[in-house]
């Protein structure tokens, strides 16, 4: 097979023909689509979905999975207000101070999948509920409101016409993008999905890299909190549930595999463009909110059963 | 007699890669036919185009005389053709019984598994293997390799094989448990059955074959009765030249202490090993499969650290709690099972070529991928690994090719200390001793090698010393010049009671 032949029946490449259809389709539907303005607000909607699902892509790569992502956002969003209002630290410190929790948390998670052994999927479910809990503890129902005018830049001003937090969603892709594909740690990122027993016996350091994987995505998800609450300039401790169902299906959409072992930043970018394009282009032609989701199901399985589909050719 | 199976001019291509052009076999009814050939040779390949998982470009199958085409290996398996293959298929977290009837368990009037009906019947197949001792609600995760294998002829069996395919079974088995399956396939040629019998073990196929059939570089070339042939001939047949030495060893002079184990023990598993091991010197470690001999390896390697004992390593006492101390130690290991620890399938192999000595291959953590490139390049190039480039995903290569892979990529480690776990497993006559030979330059070059193999000639013919293990412990340490077949094996065997029940492989 040619170089050219496995690069058109890859998946992010089908991927990537499905995005341009359903762009010129959304756009033929409605003029109000197809405007800077329009895409820029679209694109700043889906930041903090998109960080998350930067190192989601390489939790998943692992074969692991962390469903406590939303659960981290909203409990790093209380922690923010609290630590701001309630203790009346400086709001930079207060930052600081959330996104060091959300760090922790992703910290615990690792420690529970690696020293514990327990599966992801069970790990992070159970986290998924204590740090929820933990949220509506602290906050107890209440609201945080009232956040300065330069923070709000963050979540809803520009810089140099580009929303603000457009470029640190960039930043944190590029370096997804290359940690993933050109070091060491992606490598062992990939090892460990294909044959983690293989991976510990060349000496790959698996529980270190595990352990950084899910504390990253801890992180992330701190960060996606403080965007969030910049952008809403609000707080509440229900915020973000529900996110880590879209994040993993922007991943799994781009291609990466849930048994692990295969998958790429470029196909979640892809993976999550598609999707917020469908929410939006479908809600601006009058489509509900269930009707959209019925959409991105479908979308979903296609393009799953495409790329099954084709590999079969490729494989031998 | 018509042939209960034959091939005519089977052509099969992966991509521009002809693997197979014009082969011809037949199968008679109750014969063994073996197949021999080189890695790669394109034997895996005939026996899945045989069993339906494959589909040939040009030729025809003909079964009982009539041409048929099997869209899946499960028309293949209505029609009680039934593979064995190389790497084994089971479902380690089911049951022995579940394994043998998956897909077509025995069911009750209401359609629900008839649990009772299953196991019974398992029971029959196993006995019928002589296996009386073999748990059919065991866990075949638990089980030892040869019991896993027999699970798998149990479950052709229970499909009614009338052609049974057999794909390098003995390559994972100790001697004693190569014997109880020659007795098996004996017993199921009396019976009629058809076997294909793929193997790299002349011994094993003068003991059994009826006629062999020679592949090479996927071209069949000949078949002949067994009493018309010898070992050598049959040995060019393969490699299109004769091969003169089979144990190349060269007398080396002793180098200094490199390691030395003083009474190590991993606590439950082996207890209280001590010896040492000097450059330049090749010692080879005997026993039964299950004696602790891969334990003790993985001991040393860091895989399961040590609970109480001490390793020095140039005189110095070197503590090893993790596979990374160990290659920073110049310890290299070559597992025995290279499925699971050896290669990952899914990956080109040019970064499993590179994956041990990855940290070696950066600038500031970015892998320089030119530098990978060469090193795969040159691997495939000394090992003759035949691939169709350092692209190609390693689980496509053929099996013996794939342990080519393996040892190049703990060579690449440049270890002090290399430990080979059954190396020449399922490869093939040629490719062995170009392995022992490479051993031979390795250990002049000074390297210090431990090689466990559960085929004594090679135990025997490559080791300056042997090491004799029994159920965990050192039964004793055998100099080259006293190491005779009876002195080693009797070392062996010494005191057991209960033979070649193996303990449950990791
Ligand atoms: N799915 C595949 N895609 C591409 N090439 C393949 C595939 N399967 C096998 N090959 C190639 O076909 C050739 C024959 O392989 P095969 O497994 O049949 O060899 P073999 O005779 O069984 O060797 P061994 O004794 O090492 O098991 C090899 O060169 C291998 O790389
Ligand atoms: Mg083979």
């Amino acid at each position: 097979m040619t170089a050219m032949t496995r690069i058109l029946i890859r998946h992010e490449f089908i991927l990537g023909i499905l995005f341009v259809i359903v762009l010129f389709a959304m756009a033929s539907q409605n003029d109000r689509f197809l405007t800077t303005a329009n895409l820029l607000n679209q694109a700043r909607l889906m930041t903090e979905v998109g960080l998350i699902a930067i190192p989601m892509t390489f939790v998943i790569v692992t074969g692991g999975i962390d469903l406590s992502v939303g659960s981290i956002l909203g409990l790093c969003a209380i922690l923010l207000g609290v630590f701001w209002q309630n203790l009346g630290l400086p709001l930079p410190a207060a930052i600081g101070l959330s996104l060091a929790a959300g760090t922790a948390a992703g910290f615990a998670n690792g420690l529970i999948v690696t020293r514990f052994r327990v599966p992801p999927l069970i790990a992070t479910l159970a986290t998924l509920a204590l740090y929820r809990g933990l949220a509506e503890g602290i906050s107890q129902a209440r609201s945080v409101r009232g956040y300065p005018d330069w923070f709000a830049v963050l979540g809803r001003g520009d810089f140099l016409g580009i929303p603000t937090q457009l470029w640190l969603f960039a930043l944190v892709a590029a370096v997804g993008i290359f940690v993933l594909r050109f070091t060491t740690f992606g490598r062992t990122t990939y090892a460990i999905g294909n044959n983690e027993a293989a991976a510990e016996f060349s000496g790959l350091p698996v529980v270190r890299t595990k352990l950084l994987i899910y504390t990253a995505s801890g992180f992330i998800s701190a960060l996606a909190a403080i965007v969030f609450v910049s952008r809403v300039s609000t707080t509440r401790s229900d915020m973000g549930s529900g996110i880590e169902l879209e994040v993993i299906t922007a991943v799994v959409l781009g291609g990466t595999s849930i048994f692990g072992g295969r998958g790429m930043v470029i196909g979640t970018l892809i993976g999550l463009c598609l999707m917020q394009i469908l929410q939006n282009g479908l809600s601006l032609s009058g489509v509900r909110g269930d009707g959209t989701t019925v959409v991105i199901g479908a979308v979903l399985i296609v393009a799953v059963l495409i790329s099954n589909l084709l590999s079969r050719f490729s494989s031998d | 007699m018509t042939p209960i199976l034959e091939l005519k001019n089977i052509t099969k291509a992966f991509g521009p890669v002809k693997v197979l052009t014009g082969v011809n076999f037949d199968l008679r009814p109750g014969e063994v036919h073996a197949l021999m050939g080189e890695n790669g040779a394109g034997k895996s390949t005939m026996i899945r185009i045989a069993a339906g998982d494959h589909r040939a470009e040009e030729g025809e199958i003909r079964l009982d005389g009539d041409v048929r085409r099997f869209a899946g290996p499960r028309e293949a398996q209505a029609e009680g053709i039934i593979v064995v293959h190389q790497e084994l298929l089971l479902f380690p977290a089911l049951s022995v019984a579940e394994n043998v009837f998956l897909g077509h368990q025995p069911k009750t009037a209401a359609g629900l598994v008839d649990w009772g009906r299953m196991r019974r019947e398992a029971r029959d197949l196993l006995d019928r293997l002589d296996c009386p001792n073999l748990d059919v609600d065991q866990k075949v995760s638990r089980l030892s390799v040869a019991d896993r294998q027999r699970v798998e002829i149990a479950r052709a069996l229970s499909r009614n094989a009338r052609v049974l395919i057999m794909d390098e079974p003995t390559a994972a088995l100790a001697e004693a448990d190569v014997k109880r399956l020659l007795e098996v396939v004996r017993r199921l040629r009396s019976e009629g059955v058809a076997i294909v019998y793929v193997s790299h073990r002349m011994n094993e196929i003068f003991e059994i074959a009826d006629r062999v059939t020679v592949l090479r570089d996927g071209v069949s070339v000949g078949t002949k009765p067994i009493a018309e042939v010898t070992e050598a001939s049959l040995v060019s047949m393969m490699v299109g030249r004769d091969i003169h030495q089979l144990f190349p060893k060269e007398d080396i002079p002793r180098g200094e202490k490199r390691l030395e184990l003083r009474s190590v023990s991993l606590a439950g598993v082996v207890e209280d090993i001590s010896f040492d091991l000097h450059a330049g010197e090749i010692l080879g470690i005997a026993g039964l499969v299950g004696s602790g001999r891969t334990e003790l390896a993985q001991t040393i390697f860091g895989v399961t650290p040590a609970t109480s004992g001490e390793i020095l390593i140039d005189g110095k006492p070197q503590k090893i709690a993790s596979v990374r101390e160990a290659i920073d130690a110049g310890i290299a290991y070559v597992p025995e099972d290279r499925g699971t620890h050896g290669i990952i399938r899914a990956q080109p192999l040019r970064e499993n070529v590179s994956m041990a000595i990855l940290d070696r291959l950066t600038k500031f953590s970015v892998v320089d991928t030119g530098r990978e490139q060469s090193l795969a390049s040159d691997a495939i190039k000394r090992f003759s690994i035949r691939a169709r480039d350092a692209r190609q995903r390693v689980g496509q290569l053929s099996g013996g090719n794939q342990q080519k892979v393996v040892l190049a990529k703990w060579l690449a480690t440049d270890p002090k200390i290399l430990i080979l776990d059954e190396p020449t497993r399922g490869v093939d006559v040629g490719a062995k001793t170009e392995i022992h030979r490479l051993m031979g330059d390795l250990a002049k070059k000074g390297l210090a090698i431990l090689m466990i193999s559960s085929e004594l000639p090679e135990v025997l013919g490559m080791s300056d010393r042997v090491l004799v293990m029994r159920e965990g412990r050192l039964s004793a340490i055998v100099d080259r010049k006293d190491a005779s077949p009876a002195a080693v094996g009797a070392a062996m065997m010494q005191g057991r009671r209960e033979p070649a029940r193996a303990g449950a492989a990791r």
